[in-house]
């Protein structure tokens, strides 16, 4: 039936923001995580990307994530060498964590999740009403 | 003579079909709205659609190997040109334009379930019920 089509394909739809604010929360939880070893590595960013895909119980395209990945860009650095994570020159590598894009995600994310609640409540509401028209 | 077969009943409950169906295509568009090259693609106008000019081409299946085609569904669908306003990541999805057009579809089904109502309340009184 289309209208429970519309809301299984608007709770996926939540789904996938809801997973999207999770990895932002990691990000920002992480924003100062470096590396426990001299001159390692510290916590790297993650991003996510969603793909729509055909969801054959369903029968119809839902949204769902498609790859939780790590951000390539540079790690800045800072000096720092009383630091346990410094190397040899006293440098301390920081998280590729830049929290304003981390928050700008977060509303994105935010904006896309109350969208799809409405359709749940539209779709909802027509249902409802047909189901009315049976009385 | 059956009355919801002809007329205005008929007619309310093609609409009431065609708004369902737009639901989920819309739904589909904003549960979309963040994916990466995602297009958005809306019901061909119900005027078109009662008009009969749309042609249907399911697919066929010609072989006992064929899979069942999926997009029987979406013959009705029409996707969106390429607007000006696209992201970065390749995505034309207003979410504006998608809430509009979610209202619409609301009231366009609200609008044809009353009319259907009025209708079939007209043939119970007909009948000589008072109440449908």
């Amino acid at each position: 039936m289309e209208l429970d089509r519309a809301i299984r394909i608007a709770a996926a739809g939540m789904d996938v923001q809801t997973s999207r604010l999770r990895v932002v929360a990691e990000n920002l939880a992480n924003r100062d995580t470096t590396s426990e070893t001299a001159g390692g590595d510290p916590f790297r960013r993650k991003t996510v990307t969603f793909a729509n895909r055909f969801n054959r119980a369903l029968g119809a395209n839902i949204v769902g994530v498609a790859r939780v990945g790590t951000s390539k860009g540079d790690f800045p650095t800072r000096h720092d060498p009383t630091h346990p994570a410094a190397n040899a020159d006293g440098y301390v590598k920081t998280p590729n964590v830049n929290s304003t894009i981390e928050v700008m995600d977060m509303r994105e994310a935010q904006r896309s999740y109350s969208a799809n609640l409405s359709v749940l409540e539209v779709s909802r509401g027509m249902l409802t009403r047909t189901i009315e028209a049976l009385r | 003579m059956d009355p919801t077969k002809t007329g205005p009943i008929a007619l309310a409950e093609q609409r009431l079909r065609w708004t369902e169906a737009r639901q989920r295509v819309l739904a589909q568009n904003i549960a979309n709205a963040d994916t990466p090259n995602y297009r958005p693609s809306d019901m061909q106008p119900f005027a078109k659609v009662l008009s009969g000019k749309l042609t249907e081409r399911p697919m066929v299946a010609t072989n006992a190997n064929h899979l069942q085609g999926t997009r029987q569904q979406d013959g009705r669908t029409l996707k969106e040109r390429l607007s000006a306003t696209r992201d970065p990541s390749g995505n034309a999805v207003s979410l504006e334009r998608e809430a509009l057009r979610v209202a619409d579809t609301d009231s366009a089904h609200a609008t044809a379930l009353s009319v259907r109502r009025r209708y079939i309340s007209m043939f119970m009184t007909a009948l000589g019920r008072n109440q449908a």
